[in-house]
C-alpha cells in the first residue's frame, strides 16, 4: 500500500474493492496506478479545503449574533484571510499540483514511442463495436483485446466512422479515436484478469453498449491464442455465404467483407455484441434471430429465416473455434 | 408643482397601453424582465421533465422506460434548454434586465427596443427549438455535438438542423441583450456612479456580457459551418476533403467555456447582492471582487482546450491548458474568501434568500475542488466523459448557478411583486432542494470514478453501479420537489403574501429605495450617489427628497433618463427613450418564419422573410422621438455600434482563424487544381471601398455640428461607391463561386464563406447608407445623426475587415 492511500478514510478506500472490473480506483497497472494516487493526494487535500470553507462558514453562523472574527479581530484580518487563503495558498498548492500531475504523472501515462513496445495492436472504432488487429499477425477479432501480462503494449487508435473513446479504467487513461488520425495508447497489465472498458465519447444510439475487454493472460497462453487467431477458419457454410458474407469476414471462406467484425474464432469469444451479452447458445439464438431488439439500432439487420435455417446457421457460427 | 402631482405627471408619461396588447409592445425593462423569467421557468420546466425521464430510465440497470433514440433528444436537449433557455435568459435577460436600471438609477435599458427584440427573437428561437419534438426530430448529438457524428452522414434528419439553426437564432438573442446590458451599465449609470459606487452585481453582469459578446461569434461560426456542411455540401469537418473534426470542438470550446463563466458570474452577482444585505455589512474586500469578477471572464477564454484533453493533442498544448485552468481557480477563491469573511464580520441573519447562498458555497466549493482535479491532465484523461464529470458540473451549473437564482428569486420577490413570500415554506424548499441536489449530483463522482461513462441511455448490472443509481433518481425526484414548492411558494404569495413596503430587507443598492413593485418611471428623481450602497447612506435619500420636491433631475419633459459619462459618471445629457412599438415583435416573428424555411431548405422564401424583415427595420426606425440634434460624441449610439463592431469582428477573426488553422493542416492550400483568385480587380474594389471612409467620415463629422447639406453630400457619395462595390462583387461572387466550388475542398469553403460573409456586411451597410441618404435629405434630428454616427463607425469596421479579406486573398499567391 502507498503512502497516498494510507490517507485515505477506510470508508471511502472500501470504494476500490467494490464494483466491477471498470474501476479506476483498482489499478491494475503502472500508468493507471499514478493516476489513482494523484487523485486519492487531491482528495485528501480537497477534504482538508472543503473542511476549512465549511468551518468558516459554520462560524459565521454560530457568531451570527458577533460582528467580529474571534478575538474580536475585524476588517484588516479579514482582507488577509482573503489574500492569504484566497490568494497564496491556493496558488502554492496548485504549483505542487502542476508540476506532480502534469509533468510527473503525465510521462507515467505517455502514449509510447512508436516502435517502443514489443507488440502493437490497432484498435478502430465502429459505431458500435471494436475492431482489434495484431500487427505481424494475421489474427482479427473484435472487443477483446488479448495481451500478454506484464508486457508494455501499444495500441494505435483509429475510426472508420464517428469519434469513439477507448478506455480501459483499471489500465490507463483514455484516449479518443479521431478522423484521419492515429492515437495510441500505452496498455499494461501486473497481473492476469479481465479488464472492462467503454467507449466513453457519445457515438450515436449504441454508445452505451460499446463495450470491450481487455484479456490479460500469461505470455504462453497469449502465444497459444494468437497463434490460433491468426488461423483461417476450418470450413465455409452456405447459410453463412448467403445471409451474412454482406458484412462478415470467416476468413478461408468465401465471406470477406468488413462491415461488421470478423467473425473467424467467434465462438471462442467471451461476448456477443461488444460485451452486451455473454456468448452462450441462448444468448446467441437471441441476438441472431433478433439483434434490432437486443441493442436496438445497431447496424445488424433481423434477417428472416426459417427455424431449420436458423438452427444449422447458428450451430455453424459455435463452430467457429 | 406639489411632489403629488409630478408624481403623477411622471406615471402619465410612462404608462403603457394597458391589458395584453401591452405586453407584446411593451419596451419597459421591467415588463421584458418578468416576461424572460416566465418564459425562462416554461424551459427550466421542460428541462427538468427531460432529466426526470432520463433519472427514471437509469433508476436501474437494463430498464426501457424510453427508446435509445429518445434518451438522445432527452439528453441533448437538456443540455440545449437549460443553458440556451434558462440560464443565459434567466441571468442576463430576467434578472440582468429587471435589476441592473434599477441598480444604477436608470429609468430604462439604453436601447428599449432592442431589448424587447432581445426577447422576442429569444422566444422564437425557443419556439423552433422546441418544434423538434412535434416532429419527432429533436437534437440528438449531445449539447456538443461533435462532428463527424453530427454530420449528415451520421445524423440525416433535421435534429441537427434545428440545432444549428435555433442556437445560430438563439445567439442573436443572447449578442443583443448583452450589448445593451453593457452600454446601459457604461452610459446609463446615474450622475456619481462612478466604477468604484458600482453595485458588485452590475459588475458580474457586465463581466458575462462583455463574454457573450466575444464568446458568441466562435459558436454562431461553428453553427454556420455545420449548416453549410450539412445542407450545401461544403466541406469543414471532414478530413477527405481538408477539414478537420477537431475544429469543431475547438470552435464550439472556444465559446463553451467562456460560457461556464457566463453562467455562473450572474449567480456571483447575486450572491454578492444577498450577502452583505443578510450579513448588515458592506462587502469585504470590494474592489478585489470586482476585480476577480472580471479575471475570471478574462481568463475564461484562454482555458478552452482543457476539454479536449482526451483528444490527442501535444503535450506542450496540454501543459498550457492545464496551467491555464489552474490560474482561473485564484479569482473564484477570492470571492469565496470574501463572501466568507462578509459573513463572518457582519451578524448575519440566516433568512431563505440567505441559506440559499450558503448552499451555494458548499456546492461551488464541491464543484470547484472536482474542477480543479480537472487541471491535472492525466485525472482529466481518466475521467472526462464519465459520471465524474457529470456531477463536477452540476455542482457548478445547477448548485452554483441556479441555488443563487433560486434564493435571488425569494430575494427579489417582495421588490418585483410588493408582496412578502412565505418565509417557512421558503426554508422548506431550500431544504429540500439542498437535500435532493446533494443525493443527485454527489453519487455521480462515485459511479463516474466506478467507470460509468456519460450518454448512456443505459447500463449493465454487476458493474457497482445500481444503487447509486438509484440514489441519484431518488434525489432528482426530491429536488424536483424542492422546485415545485418553490413555485408554489410564488403563486401563493402573489395572491396572498403579505405587503412588502419598500424595503423588506435593509438591502443596500438604488432598487431598495423605490416602491415596491417599482413605478413604470423607476425613480421619481434621479437619485444620489456616493456609495456602493446609497440605500444606507442617509443624507443621500434626503438629498432625493430635497430634489423632488424642488423639482430639480425629475427630468418629466418625455421619457427622460440621465446618461453620463463612462468612467466618472458625470451628467453628459438628457436621452428621451423611445416610447412602447410594435416592431420588435413584428420583427422576431418574420425572422422565426425565415428560420423555418431555412430549415426545411426554402431558400427563396426564407430570403423573402428576411428581407421583409429588414422593411420591418425601417419601420422600427421611421418612428423617432422629436428632439432638437445636439452636440454629441460618443453617445449610448456609438457605444452600441462599437460594442456591435466588436462581435462582428471576432466573428471575421473567427473564420480567418480557421482559415489558417487550415491551412496549417493541408500541405496544399489552396489546392492545387483550383485557379488561384485574382490579384488586380478585388485589390482596386477594395482600395475604392475602403475610401470611402473618407465621406464617412466626413459624413458623421458634419452631421454632428449640424451641417446638414454637407453630410448628406459626403454620405451620397460614399453610398453610391459602396453599391458600386457591391454590385461588382456580387457579380463576380456569383460567377466564381463554381470554379473555386465549396463542395470540393476545405480551403474553397472557408474562402468563399469569408467572401460571402464579407459581403453580406457590405449589403448591411449600403443598406445603412441609402437609409440615411433618404433621412438626412430634408432633415437631421438628434436620433438621425447619433444613427449616422453608429453607421459611419460600422462603415470604417467594415472596410478594415474587407481589406483583411483582401490580405487573405492575396496571400492565395505567396
Amino acid at each position: 500500500m502507498t503512502r497516498a492511500t494510507l490517507l485515505v478514510p477506510p470508508l471511502v478506500l472500501a470504494l476500490a474493492g467494490c464494483g466491477g472490473n471498470q474501476n479506476t480506483l483498482n489499478p491494475a497497472g503502472h500508468p493507471e496506478r499514478s493516476i489513482t494516487q494523484l487523485f486519492w493526494v487531491m482528495f485528501g487535500v480537497a477534504i482538508v479545503g472543503f473542511g476549512l470553507i465549511m468551518f468558516l462558514l459554520f462560524l459565521g453562523w454560530v457568531r451570527r449574533e458577533q460582528p467580529n472574527l474571534p478575538g474580536g479581530r475585524g476588517e484588516r484580518t479579514a482582507v488577509q484571510i482573503v489574500l492569504g487563503f484566497g490568494v497564496a495558498l491556493p496558488i502554492v498548492l496548485l504549483i505542487a499540483l502542476f508540476i506532480w500531475s502534469d509533468f510527473f504523472v503525465m510521462r507515467s501515462t505517455a502514449a509510447p514511442a512508436k516502435g517502443s513496445t514489443a507488440l502493437t495492436i490497432k484498435v478502430i472504432g465502429h459505431q458500435w463495436w471494436w475492431e482489434v488487429r495484431y500487427g505481424n499477425s494475421t489474427a482479427v477479432t473484435a472487443n477483446e483485446i488479448h495481451i500478454p501480462v506484464g508486457t508494455r503494449v501499444g495500441v494505435v487508435l483509429t475510426t472508420v466512422d464517428v469519434i469513439h473513446s477507448f478506455w480501459v479504467p483499471e489500465l490507463n487513461r483514455k484516449v479518443d479515436t479521431i478522423p484521419g488520425t492515429e492515437n495510441r495508447l500505452l496498455l499494461i497489465a501486473d497481473h492476469p484478469g479481465v479488464y472492462r472498458g467503454q467507449c466513453a465519447e457519445f457515438c450515436g444510439l449504441q454508445h452505451a453498449n460499446m463495450a470491450v475487454e481487455v484479456i490479460a493472460e500469461p505470455k504462453p497462453q497469449f502465444d497459444a491464442w494468437l497463434a490460433h487467431n491468426a488461423r483461417p477458419a476450418a470450413r465455409g457454410n452456405t447459410l453463412f455465404a448467403q445471409n451474412c458474407s454482406g458484412c462478415h469476414e470467416i476468413r478461408g471462406t468465401p465471406a470477406r467483407a468488413d462491415v461488421g467484425p470478423d467473425l473467424t474464432h467467434f465462438a471462442s469469444r467471451r461476448t456477443i455484441a461488444a460485451v452486451t451479452l455473454p456468448n452462450t447458445p441462448q444468448n446467441l439464438r437471441e441476438w441472431l434471430r433478433d439483434p434490432q431488439h437486443v441493442k436496438p439500432g445497431n447496424r445488424m439487420p433481423n434477417l428472416e429465416l426459417g427455424n431449420a435455417d436458423w438452427t444449422a446457421l447458428q450451430r455453424y457460427v459455435e463452430s467457429l473455434r | 408643482m406639489a411632489v403629488v402631482d409630478r408624481i403623477e405627471h411622471l406615471e402619465e408619461l410612462w404608462l403603457e397601453r394597458p391589458g395584453g396588447l401591452g405586453w407584446l409592445t411593451t419596451v419597459d425593462h421591467k415588463r421584458i424582465g418578468i416576461l424572460y423569467f416566465w418564459t425562462t421557468i416554461v424551459f427550466f420546466a421542460a428541462g427538468g421533465t427531460e432529466a426526470l425521464l432520463m433519472r427514471t430510465q437509469l433508476a436501474q440497470p437494463d430498464q426501457t422506460v424510453v427508446s435509445p433514440e429518445t434518451y438522445d433528444q432527452l439528453m441533448t436537449m437538456h443540455g440545449v434548454t437549460m443553458i440556451f433557455f434558462f440560464i443565459i435568459p434567466m441571468t442576463t435577460g430576467a434578472f440582468g434586465n429587471y435589476l441592473v436600471p434599477l441598480m444604477i438609477g436608470a429609468r430604462d435599458m439604453a436601447f428599449p427596443r432592442l431589448n424587447a427584440l432581445s426577447y422576442w427573437i429569444f422566444l422564437g428561437s425557443g419556439i423552433f427549438m422546441y418544434s423538434s419534438f412535434l416532429v419527432g426530430q429533436a437534437p440528438n448529438a449531445g449539447w456538443f455535438d461533435y462532428v463527424p457524428l453530427a454530420l449528415r452522414q451520421y445524423d440525416g434528419g433535421l435534429n441537427i438542423d434545428f440545432y444549428a439553426l435555433g442556437l445560430i437564432f438563439s445567439g442573436v438573442a443572447s449578442t443583443a441583450g448583452a450589448l445593451n446590458l453593457i452600454v446601459t451599465i457604461f452610459k446609463l449609470r446615474a450622475p456619481g456612479m462612478s466604477w468604484n459606487r458600482m453595485p458588485l452585481f452590475c459588475f458580474a453582469l457586465l463581466a458575462a456580457s462583455l463574454s457573450l459578446i466575444f464568446a458568441l461569434p466562435a459558436l454562431t461560426v461553428d453553427c454556420v459551418f455545420l449548416e453549410l456542411q450539412r445542407k450545401l455540401g461544403f466541406h469543414f469537418f471532414d478530413v477527405a476533403h481538408g477539414g478537420d473534426p477537431l475544429l469543431w470542438q475547438h470552435l464550439f470550446w472556444i465559446f463553451g467555456h467562456p460560457e461556464v463563466y457566463i453562467i455562473v458570474l450572474p449567480a456571483f452577482g447575486i450572491a454578492t447582492s444577498i450577502i452583505p444585505t443578510f450579513a448588515r455589512r458592506r462587502m469585504v474586500a470590494f474592489p478585489l471582487v470586482a476585480m476577480a469578477e472580471l479575471l475570471v471572464a478574462f481568463i475564461g477564454f484562454g482555458v478552452w482546450a482543457h476539454h479536449m484533453f482526451a483528444t490527442g493533442l501535444t503535450t506542450t498544448t496540454l501543459v498550457f491548458f492545464a496551467a491555464a485552468s489552474m490560474m482561473v481557480v485564484v479569482p473564484s477563491t477570492i470571492q469565496i474568501y470574501a463572501w466568507l469573511m462578509t459573513v463572518n464580520l457582519g451578524t448575519p441573519d440566516f433568512r431563505a434568500p440567505l441559506m440559499f447562498i450558503g448552499g451555494f458555497i458548499i456546492f461551488f466549493v464541491l464543484g470547484g475542488l472536482s474542477g480543479i482535479m480537472f487541471a491535472a491532465v492525466p485525472f482529466d484523461q481518466a475521467t472526462t466523459d464519465t459520471y465524474f464529470v457529470v456531477a463536477h458540473f452540476h455542482f457548478i451549473i445547477f448548485g452554483a448557478a441556479v441555488f443563487p437564482l433560486l434564493g435571488g428569486i425569494y430575494y427579489w420577490f417582495p421588490k418585483v411583486t410588493g408582496r412578502m413570500y412565505d418565509e417557512q415554506l421558503a426554508r422548506w424548499s431550500f431544504w429540500l432542494t439542498f437535500v435532493g441536489t446533494s443525493l443527485t449530483f454527489f453519487p455521480m463522482h462515485i459511479v463516474g470514478l466506478l467507470g460509468m461513462t456519460r450518454r448512456v441511455y443505459t447500463y449493465r448490472h454487476g458493474l457497482g453501479w445500481d444503487a447509486y443509481n438509484l440514489v441519484e433518481t431518488i434525489g432528482g425526484f426530491i429536488l424536483a420537489a424542492g422546485l415545485l414548492l418553490i413555485a408554489f411558494n410564488i403563486v401563493r404569495s402573489l395572491r396572498s403574501g403579505e405587503p412588502a413596503g419598500r424595503d423588506p430587507f435593509y438591502g443596500g443598492t438604488l432598487e431598495w429605495t423605490i416602491p415596491s413593485p417599482p413605478p413604470h418611471y423607476n425613480f421619481a428623481v434621479i437619485p444620489t450617489v456616493s456609495s456602493p450602497y446609497p440605500n444606507w447612506d442617509e443624507p443621500d435619500r434626503e438629498e432625493d427628497l430635497r430634489r423632488l420636491a424642488q423639482g430639480e433631475l425629475v427630468l418629466d419633459g418625455g421619457h427622460e433618463t440621465p446618461a453620463t459619462t463612462v468612467n466618472d459618471a458625470e451628467l453628459a445629457e438628457i436621452l428621451d427613450m423611445p416610447p412602447e412599438s410594435p416592431w420588435p415583435i413584428v420583427l422576431s416573428l418574420v425572422v422565426t418564419i425565415a428560420a423555418f424555411f431555412l430549415l426545411t431548405e426554402h431558400y427563396v422564401t426564407a430570403a423573402f422573410f428576411l428581407s421583409l424583415a429588414v422593411l420591418a427595420l425601417a419601420g422600427w426606425h421611421a418612428a423617432e422621438p422629436d428632439t432638437l440634434p445636439v452636440r454629441t460624441a460618443r453617445s449610448k449610439g456609438w457605444w452600441g455600434a462599437v460594442v456591435f463592431v466588436a462581435t462582428e469582428a471576432t466573428l471575421f477573426g473567427t473564420i480567418v482563424g480557421t482559415y489558417i488553422y487550415l491551412r496549417l493542416q493541408n500541405a496544399h492550400w489552396p489546392p492545387p487544381n483550383v485557379p488561384k483568385p485574382p490579384v488586380l480587380t478585388p485589390t482596386l474594389l477594395t482600395a475604392a471601398l475602403v475610401l470611402t471612409s473618407i465621406p464617412m467620415y466626413i459624413a458623421s463629422r458634419a452631421a454632428g455640428e449640424g451641417r446638414r447639406a454637407t453630410a448628406w453630400r459626403a454620405i451620397t457619395v460614399a453610398f453610391v461607391v459602396q453599391l458600386a462595390y457591391l454590385i461588382w462583387q456580387v457579380h463576380d461572387f456569383v460567377h466564381t463561386v463554381h470554379v473555386y466550388d465549396p463542395q470540393q475542398s476545405a480551403w474553397a469553403s472557408v474562402f468563399v464563406t469569408l467572401l460571402g460573409a464579407d459581403h453580406l456586411h457590405v449589403l448591411a451597410g449600403v443598406l445603412f447608407s441609402a437609409w440615411f441618404v433618404l433621412r438626412i435629405r430634408s432633415r437631421l434630428t438628434r436620433y438621425r445623426i447619433v444613427g449616422l454616427q453608429g453607421t459611419a463607425f460600422y462603415w470604417h469596421a467594415v472596410n478594415v475587415i474587407t481589406a483583411v479579406v483582401l490580405v487573405v486573398q492575396l496571400s492565395t499567391r505567396l
